[in-house]
């Protein structure tokens, strides 16, 4: 499982540099993030710009790193790619979650939208 | 016991698809390793030849099915008798091409499939839920899987023959999807 932290403008950016978010090593990703977490109180950002792929294994990892955190604490994640935003969106976690997602095209027909 | 290919014959479907020739196959232990290997296999089998919304479906589709094998079809640990070692499940993978759709039979001799997964359930988490967006504590962190597979196939259906769970469902190409899905269609025996 592989992550890169960078601290920016007082704030912590992880970076999550894997293809896929998958139950392969969705644990691995829960426990490295919490560890990284606990080591500061910076405000974060999580990156899933290189994330391709995610099932529900890596949704409920992402939701279980946002319950970890404190309310006061602030999280952001962005870079979300067409096929994760699928899942966050049909499991309505899209509503729950602190994402940033892309700005949408003005067409907003997606071929997996159902009416 | 009836292979996948045998299985994807039987699946319903309208006389015009004359395709049904399997496109992939694949036996393997439940474990998320080899399930992601199978997964990344039938995607770049599939890169070229299918529109990619719709492989990323299946992906998605097949993952989630995969996952539940993996998680709950050796049983509880508590259940097995003392000192007995249960193995990983034995998948068989098959994945067709059909006009409209990609056809997918997966079998596995775990456990029997709780029969009240397949019936259309709630997902978790509804956004009209105002106490879980105000109370993270609330918010599920699983049995999202169900739901999702829901949402993405069509012609769902399980059965059990022998030791064997077999389940099969169609996850339908572009405008299929829009057009022809109706959400929570299940059989639970599509042998007619």
């Amino acid at each position: 499982m592989k992550l890169s932290m960078q601290t920016r403008d007082d704030r912590l950016h992880i970076s999550v540099d894997e293809p896929r978010l998958d139950a392969a090593v969705a644990t691995a990703f829960k426990d490295k993030v919490r560890e990284v977490l606990s080591q500061t109180e910076q405000p974060v950002t999580l990156d899933l710009g290189q994330v391709l792929f995610m099932d529900s294994s890596g949704l409920g990892a992402v939701i279980a790193i946002f319950k970890t955190l404190p309310k006061t604490r602030e999280l952001e994640i962005c870079g979300i790619t067409p096929n994760v935003e699928r899942v966050f969106r049909l499991t309505r976690m899209d509503a729950v979650l602190p994402l940033r997602l892309p700005v949408q095209p003005t067409d907003l027909t997606v071929p997996g939208d159902r009416p | 016991m009836m292979s996948c290919s045998a299985a994807i014959r039987q699946m319903p479907q309208p006389p015009h698809l004359s395709s049904r020739k399997p496109i992939f196959y694949r036996l393997f232990r439940a474990d998320p390793v080899a399930v992601r290997s199978a997964l990344m296999a039938l995607r770049e089998l599939l890169a070229r030849s299918a529109d990619e919304d719709a492989v990323n479906r299946l992906e998605l589709a097949l993952a989630e099915v995969l996952n539940n094998i993996c998680q709950h079809g050796a049983g509880e640990p508590a259940a097995r008798p003392t000192g007995s070692r249960q193995l990983a499940p034995m998948v068989h993978l098959c994945v067709a091409r059909h006009v409209g759709g990609i056809a997918c039979a997966i079998t596995d001799d775990g456990i029997p499939l709780p029969i009240a997964l397949l019936p259309p359930a709630n997902c978790p988490a509804r956004v009209q839920d105002k106490d879980m967006a105000e109370d993270v504590e609330l918010l599920p962190e699983g049995g999202f899987g169900w739901h999702l597979i829901r949402d993405l196939t069509y012609s769902l259906c399980y059965f059990r023959e022998g030791r064997r769970n077999l389940l099969a469902f169609t996850v339908p190409l572009g405008d299929a999807y829009r057009i022809n899905c109706l959400p929570g269609q299940f059989s639970p025996n599509c042998r007619g």
